[in-house]
């Protein structure tokens, strides 16, 4: 393995050293900034507008031009990647989106011309925990720097896209000069995120989502640097998803429409992976499933009681297996949802076969629940998955969990103080704030919501792995549901990547609120129907005319 | 000139009446639809799943398999275009957006492997009256048949556009054979536009949308084979548009991003082009102009009343001079939009230079607004454009305006009767039915309200060229405007696109509703956000969990 830290910082140290000490370090100042309604505190230099904040970062007082036939120049072991290619071609288009003015057989010789992307390790696999840390050099060739380029250093491909998403939001369109500007140079950024898991749920079976618009929230989930999506595939309502070694399953879809194809579920994942996004699949058992019954009606305890699966056939758990092995070929992140959650027990009470193989057994319908959320955690254990339950499975039988099972907190607060307390790692989603579906929640109870809040020991600290914001969609479709996710799921993602300090005080208030507003509108121009981030309640049309940057 | 008929249809005509005969004719059919609310109406081979209906048409009961690697061959004169090909790919892409199952080793042979286009003219000018007619046949090669392909003919590049929407709605994915599958052929298509205008304002100025917000819109017009987008750029909130030979006025955008540069323009122009839109620009005066004055205050009659326009300088037909100048090098639509609605003209009565100016010249403000108009057209006319204006105009001087002038109904119903009665041209949009922002106007009163209504002479209805479907954004932005804007600018597309008899007769409602649902779905497949159909307000959320094509 190459060394997990770049060495470029270290080359460059010494002249890094002389920036710091020109320009005073934003980082954790504790200047309170004064509230101005008008839209000119964008002209407030004191702004950093990126978004999630990097790590650490300096910046001067110099403005670049950058040459729209920017080149680039790969190199270290990841340098032939496939993976970083395509992004620079992406950003490219998102950068140079507006004609330059400039002629192209004119004189001018723009400050940037290059871009250095050297990437350590040729390893692409993308997992949970992959190296995501990169540096981010922009800088000047002049007598007062040995830097003519911008240089992106990194030990993973994934790093490298971290890297390319700063770039892009440093360089800015100027309509005046018709040039991409990068003001501020030079900038030098070292930067990684806080926590390893940064996810954004979606639901595909309240309704179903067309698979370019599946890629369209991936593509904008990079924005943010969130790094999972955790694809809540099925649910009561519908069973979208083909499964060969059961076809039958997909009878539950709403349509013959409204259906995901293996290859279609690879593609989507694949279409990730080449944003560095992780796709983690759920099969919520043993409730929530009642569309399944729809191609294999034995699944329901009777057809008039039809949830939650019967837990008495083997039949049942065949199917999971079945339906997992399947799932297997396609998903390769190391964790697997089995939900777990909201399991009404009572139609195993009331449906005589079923009762009576749990009083055969000596079950209560409790000893049932566990049985069946363990049964199914063997199953994805066999497979080699790492088996993600929702929380009421640690509420309900917390010694009885695999004590690899990652909890994934959301009726309230204070579950992953209690689930780290017993060893358990921990995903952060408490409904109060950080489910996208409360319309109710404005961004600044998303974004200062802790996942850490509550837990004070260091090794405690480091099994939350990160948080997630969920996306149920009752009342979300195609029509709306970016208008939903954004801009809240990017005021998580900023609490999830960048440091706690820089993003908790509260005189960070209207910074935080400025620069998101500013980021929601870069969603906007990238084509993104991110919704007005002042509105009380979310997914609000503004409010009335307007500038974005107010809104 | 070709020929503006397609000769293929008399090439072929004794094998379409063959076809007649063995398939009755859908079109015009007096047998009453159940009302089924199951999603298996879509099961109901009645139904044609093409939006907007086609001319004439004709169908089978074969169903047909497409080749993923689809060829094109393009002949006529106008089989060189780069237009046409650039469609293809778009298309291609629209219609193989799943992975087929087939591997491309083995010997499926694809009953409809080859793609004929066949274009008379190679004339890419794109205007209001481009024949944007086509024939489409699908069909197999087989013992009944001698089509083994599908084909499309037209006499221009616009018609072949038209003709590949319609044969992309015809291919529809089937999730059992993973095969894109075309139902009920052989087809046999027919078709041209009932009205040549057939338009979707945006307004730019409540809301800035971003370029490639402004394309999404474009592409999905296409889809509904709309053919003009009326670009409301300026208003009072802010004037984007960059004006070379005025350089402050971009000075009353909302801020330093929220612009269009000239090369912007011409790009949405061009992208426009591509998909056989025309785009018409509004510059809106006297009223509705406030924002100018931001860069030039001495627009405003004064600081304190700054509209309409002061009347009383030549400064102030300079610059519209200029702005029409510069904007005649970047649209070249032959009508130009000079609003000259709601004019307010207090302050040119309260503003002492202003009133003695009006006195001088001995008018009324009445007077001073007619003579604004008048200026304007005649400056829009010097730069060979027609004049459209809103019908305030018509309705205060009628008698004065040039003869040439478009008359754009807003203001309610019975507009476009009169114009037509004194020869004028007309558009209608009339508010209660096609102002999109109208958000309580459900999808059928949008749908069935007719352009002609109220006119019977069949040279008056020539007068009438079609209709637009308008979007004002003072609560429309990036984030709501697709879903404002869909499904119901398609229930106006329809009207303005296919016969008024088969869609019209009130047996039609429940067809319409479901094809129209048919049509919302396809809109999202694309990634476009369109809104529920049934929703009792437009832009609303779904109003549960369910499929696509029953909300």
């Amino acid at each position: 393995m190459p060394s997990k830290r770049p060495t470029l910082f270290f080359l460059l140290f010494p002249f890094l050293l002389s920036i710091s000490r020109s320009f005073p370090t934003p980082v954790n100042s504790s200047r309170t900034l004064s509230l101005h309604k008008s839209k000119l505190h964008f002209d407030d230099q004191s702004l950093t507008l990126l978004w999630p904040l990097p790590a650490q970062y300096t910046f001067g007082n110099q403005t670049l031009t950058v040459d729209p036939n920017l080149s680039l120049v790969l190199s270290g072991n990841g340098g032939a990647s496939g993976i970083v290619k395509e992004a620079v071609q992406r950003y490219k288009d998102l950068i140079f989106k507006h004609s330059s003015k400039v002629p192209s057989t004119s004189g001018v010789v723009y400050d940037i011309q290059k871009l250095s992307i050297i990437v350590q390790s040729d390893n692409e696999e993308l997992q949970l925990g992959v190296d995501e840390s990169y540096s981010l050099l922009v800088g000047k060739n002049d007598e007062h720097s040995i830097i003519g380029e911008a240089t992106i250093e990194a030990n993973s491909v994934y790093g490298a896209l971290r890297g390319l998403e700063t770039l892009s939001q440093l360089c800015v369109f100027d309509y005046g000069a018709k040039t991409v500007l990068v003001s501020k140079a030079p900038w030098f950024i070292q930067d990684k995120p806080r926590f390893e898991y940064r996810g954004l749920s979606l639901d595909t079976s309240r309704h179903y989502y067309p698979i370019d618009v599946i890629k369209q929230v991936i593509e904008s989930m990079s924005y943010a640097k969130l790094n999972v999506l955790h694809w809540h595939i099925i649910d009561e309502e519908s069973f979208p998803l083909e499964v060969p070694r059961y076809p039958k399953l997909w009878k539950g879809a709403y349509s013959k429409w409204e259906r995901y194809t293996v290859e279609d579920a690879q593609e989507i994942v694949s279409y990730a992976k080449m944003r560095g996004i992780n796709v983690m699949a759920e099969v919520d058992v043993p409730g929530h499933a009642e569309s399944w019954g729809k191609g294999y009606p034995d699944l329901w305890p009777s057809p008039s009681c039809r949830e939650p699966l019967d837990i008495s056939k083997n039949f049942t758990f065949d199917v999971i297996s079945g339906i997992l092995a399947g799932m297997r070929e396609i998903f390769p992140f190391k964790f697997f949802h089995l939900g777990g959650d909201e399991v009404n027990t009572d139609c195993w009470n009331s449906t005589p076969h079923v009762k009576q193989w749990l009083q055969d057994r000596n079950m209560t319908v409790k000893d049932g629940y566990q049985y069946f959320v363990l049964k199914a955690q063997e199953i994805a254990l066999s497979l080699n998955w790492t088996p993600v339950n929702w929380e009421e499975t640690f509420n309900t039988f917390p010694s009885k969990l695999n004590p690899q099972t990652v909890v994934h907190n959301w009726l309230g607060p204070g579950v992953c103080p209690k689930a780290v307390a017993k060893g358990f790692r921990c995903i952060f989603s408490n409904q109060g704030v950080w489910y996208l579906d409360h319309l109710d929640v404005p961004w600044n109870e998303t974004y200062y919501a802790e996942p850490l809040e509550g837990i004070k020991d260091a090794s405690e600290q480091r099994l939350v792995l990160g948080g997630e914001v969920c996306m149920w969609s009752e009342t979300a479709d195609t029509s709306d549901v970016q208008q939903t996710i954004w801009p809240r799921a990017a005021a998580a993602a900023e609490r999830l990547w960048s440091d706690r300090e820089a993003t908790s005080a509260p005189d960070t208030k209207l910074s935080a609120l400025n620069r998101l507003e500013y980021f929601r509108c870069l969603l906007n121009r990238r084509g993104v129907a991110a919704a007005p981030v002042r509105n009380q309640y979310a997914r609000r049309p503004p409010i009335g005319a307007g500038s974005c940057y107010d809104q």
